[in-house]
């Protein structure tokens, strides 16, 4: 077989090439997500005085440690205890028992949130058995909380492993559920949420609506710490105490689908009312999250958000224009995706293309239904399982005018010569995006703005004199 | 913690590195940090700059997924090295095997994007479940006219270090020397090994070695094209920049080339100097000797002049140095050209040789960093109250917190600090860290005690 000498950036961007690149099955080119175990990361970093732990090689850690380092320009805490080949041949125990011990009488957690890299899973670890061994061997004290959660990498995503962690941190440390002895709490479950603004901002509308919550987990404090010229180990967290009475929670409300159905499953069969919503993007998600919060407390929407209502709608009319009749691409997670889709079709902009690589069939269903309920829909295809190779063929074949996605779409959107409007995970090349919500009624206007103001921005640098405006 | 370099016998000739690798830098003990990357990354780091070349991993999501185009390696020519390359392992092939799936994603690379060679690297998963990469890319190779080139470089072999001398080993093996061209020495040309051109660290040096008549055969590997490396056996110098991480290469092209090699840095102007004047004498030219003598002096007091303002600027501040490999000494002198004291350093991935050297430049009264985790980081800034941190990006934002003026050395940074045009940016950027007037805001109090003024 020779190679191709065809090969140019001008065949790379015609149809023939997007067809011969969507027949491609094995090679994954440029890919759009990321790790079990790193969504793990940073479950366990939201839980008060918690350790995240990774049983594997070492270099996983690091890896999971500056990619989060690099989103959130924060410390990020974990340990490793450092698998080698002889723990390929012998099984990590040692290594386990070991780095507990180390990683307590180091770090003093409240918590230690172990879970797996690819490497424990592939030798097969039982580090429940580990676990037991270590505390009978005294490793580390009995009554000290271990969660522990499997999460190899070449299964499902970092929103999968996310869901196990939590599921892991519940089941470890909440206390059975007493009907008896309910709470009368809403936990509020954000899941694979890298903006710490939104978790603050559901803080935020659960204070003004007067609902006694507990945020699960909440990395806000954690990943958006104050300088206080102090370094923090444990800056904040989803309290221990709201944590062991996470099962006598009145109810659960989840307000993100994809990244927590295991956790979800598991809260049900212990007998806790569970509540799922689409992520709160766009004014009817918003309106969702209002009203769920509402129906579960029995109580009024206040004025307070009636009127916060009344701005965000009020800003999608000051600038529809702008928005309505775009051509958008998209790529990210399923439940980013779902909500910003929903927040454009709300303002008349057309989705495109949709590349969801850790894509599964009830999102697929749940897109499709989506975008089948607008007129604005209509022309989108979703691509499950794609890469941002395949979508640099999207965009390069069939034009868009604005690529909405992650840090990583930046080269597919610099070839197909379009603003790539930074929305997901991880943003490494632009400044606190995460400080400012996307959820809620304030996160309308921040799509808005960013959205907005891009388009006017491309189109002062590069219109002509005559068209050169004061006025846009 | 991390062994306590300090207290091993730096005389004791076993204790060296004899056979070319850095021994010393020990093992990492579970549960204590996650400061240290894998022999995966290693062999990514030293291998994923060849520019024209196809780097695919086979391995899970974890091991591309999480890293690709993350070091900043700068090329003067084709992209291609920086797409993310990946089988992404999953479950089935975990169970069944991923070599057909490796193998189809090779012949994928070879017919539609068109690479000089391919590079494959094996991981943890693709180890440890037997699949022989070795032996893929050997059938691959003899379906195609390119080189594909396993690396068996798993990440749990063990640190960095080891991924390095690995790719050392692959290079040797089967890049260099394997070209069809002429194979006599050239004159006055060198290789730079352990040159990555992080940031364009290679373009600050590569004018002076044209102004002086030096031909650069090669970088190992900053911005390499695979033909060049080929013929990296016909210089006459290797010239090793970045520590003993690749030593077993140079020992190696020694013995069967006959390049001799020889040790330098291009971090400051008096090692930048140094080291010229060192490859000229090397390369056995006195012409070239007399050229680069008054060369460097001339550059020399050039690049004085243009830093002496930012050496007013910087004079007396007190530094703490928290770096890996090279830079451990290379650093102290740049940093005593701009007058900073230094009171504390400290290393990762460096050798004892590396260490001792650092350690020789130091006062005598400044303190060697022993315990290279966050926890005894955190505890050296608190004791020395420094005006900078100089080190690599993982203690970044840890340095933030406790309010001190950070500058990343390592490939977070954005900007070229080698040569002597290297050493003026190093030192505008390092003025810009130390006096910008963030760090005024975060160390006033607020709210103001009673009777106190805020300023």
């Amino acid at each position: 077989m020779e190679t191709c000498t065809k090969v140019t950036k001008d065949w790379l961007n015609t149809q023939e090439y997007r067809e011969k690149n969507f027949a491609r099955e094995k090679l994954v080119i440029n890919p759009a997500k990321a790790c079990q175990p790193l969504g793990a990361l940073l479950c366990a970093l939201g839980i008060e005085g918690s350790l995240p732990f990774v049983h594997g090689s070492q270099g996983c850690a690091a890896y999971f440690r500056s990619t989060l380092s690099r989103h959130y320009r924060e410390p990020v805490a974990a340990v490793s205890d450092s698998m080698t080949e002889d723990s390929a041949v012998f099984g990590g125990q040692s290594n386990l028992i070991e780095g507990l011990k180390n990683a307590n009488t180091l770090y003093s957690p409240q918590v230690i949130s172990i879970f797996t890299s690819c490497m424990a899973e592939v030798i097969g670890d039982d580090i429940n058995a580990y676990l037991g061994n270590a505390k009978d061997q005294e490793a580390i004290p009995k009554d000290l909380p271990v969660a522990l959660a499997n999460t190899p990498s070449f299964k499902g995503s970092h929103i999968t492993g996310y869901d196990s962690m939590l599921k892991g941190l519940i089941d470890c440390l909440a206390a059975p559920r007493q009907e008896d002895k309910l709470n009368e709490r809403l936990y509020v479950v954000p899941g694979f949420d890298t903006y710490t603004a939104n978790l603050r901002e559901y803080k935020r509308l659960l204070k003004v609506m007067d609902t006694p919550y507990t945020l699960l987990p909440d990395q806000s404090e954690v990943l958006d710490a104050p300088n206080l010229g102090t370094y923090e180990l444990y800056p904040g967290g989803t309290p221990i105490t709201e944590m062991k009475d996470a099962l006598n929670a009145a109810s659960f409300l989840f307000t993100q689908t994809y990244s927590t159905p295991t956790t979800r499953k598991y809260l049900a069969s212990k007998g806790v009312p569970v509540e799922v919503i689409s992520m709160p993007i766009g004014i009817a998600g918003t309106d969702k999250f209002i009203e769920s919060v509402a129906k579960i407390t029995g109580k009024d929407v206040p004025e307070e958000i009636t009127l916060e209502r009344g701005r965000s709608i009020d800003a999608m009319t000051d600038a529809h224009q702008y928005i309505h009749g775009k051509k958008f691409a998209l790529f990210g997670d399923p439940d980013v995706l779902i909500g910003v889709v929903s927040f454009l079709l709300e303002m008349g902009g057309e989705p495109v293309h949709i590349v969801c690589s850790n894509s599964t069939p009830l999102f697929k269903k749940a897109m499709e239904s989506l975008l089948g309920s607008s007129p604005y829909g209509q022309g989108a295809t979703l691509y499950a399982g794609k890469d941002l190779w395949h979508l640099r063929s999207l965009l390069v074949t069939d034009p868009v005018d604005m690529l909405i996605g992650d840090s990583h779409g930046k080269w597919a959107a610099r070839d197909a010569d379009i603003p790539l409007v930074r929305i997901g995970f991880p943003i490494t090349d632009r400044v606190n995006l995460h400080r400012y919500p996307i959820v809620g009624y304030s996160g309308v206007i921040n799509m808005i703005t960013m959205i907005v103001n891009t388009f006017l921005e491309e189109k002062d640098r590069t219109s002509s004199d005559t068209y050169f405006e004061m006025m846009r | 913690m991390f062994t306590n370099l300090t207290k091993l016998d730096l005389k004791d000739k076993k204790c060296m590195s004899d056979a070319g690798s850095p021994k010393l830098c020990m093992k990492a003990l579970p549960g204590e940090g996650a400061e240290r990357s894998c022999a995966y990354d290693g062999a990514r780091v030293v291998l994923m700059p060849i520019t024209d070349a196809a780097h695919l991993v086979h391995g899970p999501i974890a091991c591309a997924g999480n890293s690709w185009d993350n070091r900043g390696a700068r090329s003067s020519g084709s992209q291609l090295f920086r797409r993310g390359l990946t089988t992404d392992i999953m479950e089935n092939d975990v169970i069944y095997g991923g070599e057909t799936k490796l193998k189809d994603s090779i012949l994928e690379i070879a017919a539609n994007h068109d690479p000089k060679a391919i590079f494959v690297y094996a991981t943890c998963v693709s180890s440890l479940i037997g699949d022989d990469v070795e032996k893929i890319c050997q059938e691959a190779e003899t379906e195609l006219t390119i080189p594909v080139i396993a690396v068996n470089c798993p990440g749990f072999l063990g640190d960095k270090n080891i991924g390095n001398r690995i790719a050392g080993e692959v290079l040797y093996d089967r890049v260099i020397g394997t070209g069809s061209g002429p194979s006599e020495k050239i004159p006055l040309s060198i290789n730079l090994i352990g040159e990555y051109n992080i940031a364009g660290d290679l373009w600050g040096v590569l004018p002076d070695l044209k102004n002086l008549g030096i031909k650069l055969q090669t970088a190992i590997t900053g911005d390499a094209k695979f033909e060049d490396l080929r013929s990296a056996h016909r210089a006459s110098l290797n010239v090793l920049i970045c520590s003993k991480s690749l030593t077993n290469l140079v020992r190696k092209m020694e013995i069967r080339y006959g390049i001799p090699f020889m040790e330098g840095s291009f971090y400051g102007i008096h090692d930048t100097s140094e080291t010229l004047i060192k490859i000229a004498k090397a390369l056995g030219d006195p012409d070239l000797l007399e050229r680069t003598l008054v060369y460097v002096g001339k550059k020399e007091e050039e690049t004085r002049k243009v830093i002496a303002g930012y050496k007013a600027l910087l004079e007396n501040k007190q530094a703490v140095l928290f770096t890996g490999g090279v830079k451990t000494w290379s650093m102290v002198s740049t940093l005593a050209e701009l007058g900073i004291n230094i009171l504390a350093g400290g290393t990762q991935n460096s050798t004892p040789e590396d260490f001792q050297r650092m350690k020789e430049l130091m006062d005598p009264s400044a303190q060697i960093i022993e315990d290279t985790s966050s926890a005894g980081f955190l505890k050296i800034i608190a004791e020395k109250k420094p005006d900078l941190i100089v080190a690599g990006g993982k203690t970044k934002y840890l340095a933030h917190k406790t309010r001190t003026p950070f500058l990343d050395i390592n490939h977070g940074r954005k900007l070229p600090y080698a040569g002597y045009e290297g050493m003026i940016t190093f030192a505008e950027t390092l003025t810009r860290t130390v006096l910008s007037p963030v760090w005024g805001h975060l160390r006033r109090k607020f709210p103001p005690k009673e009777g106190e003024q805020v300023d």
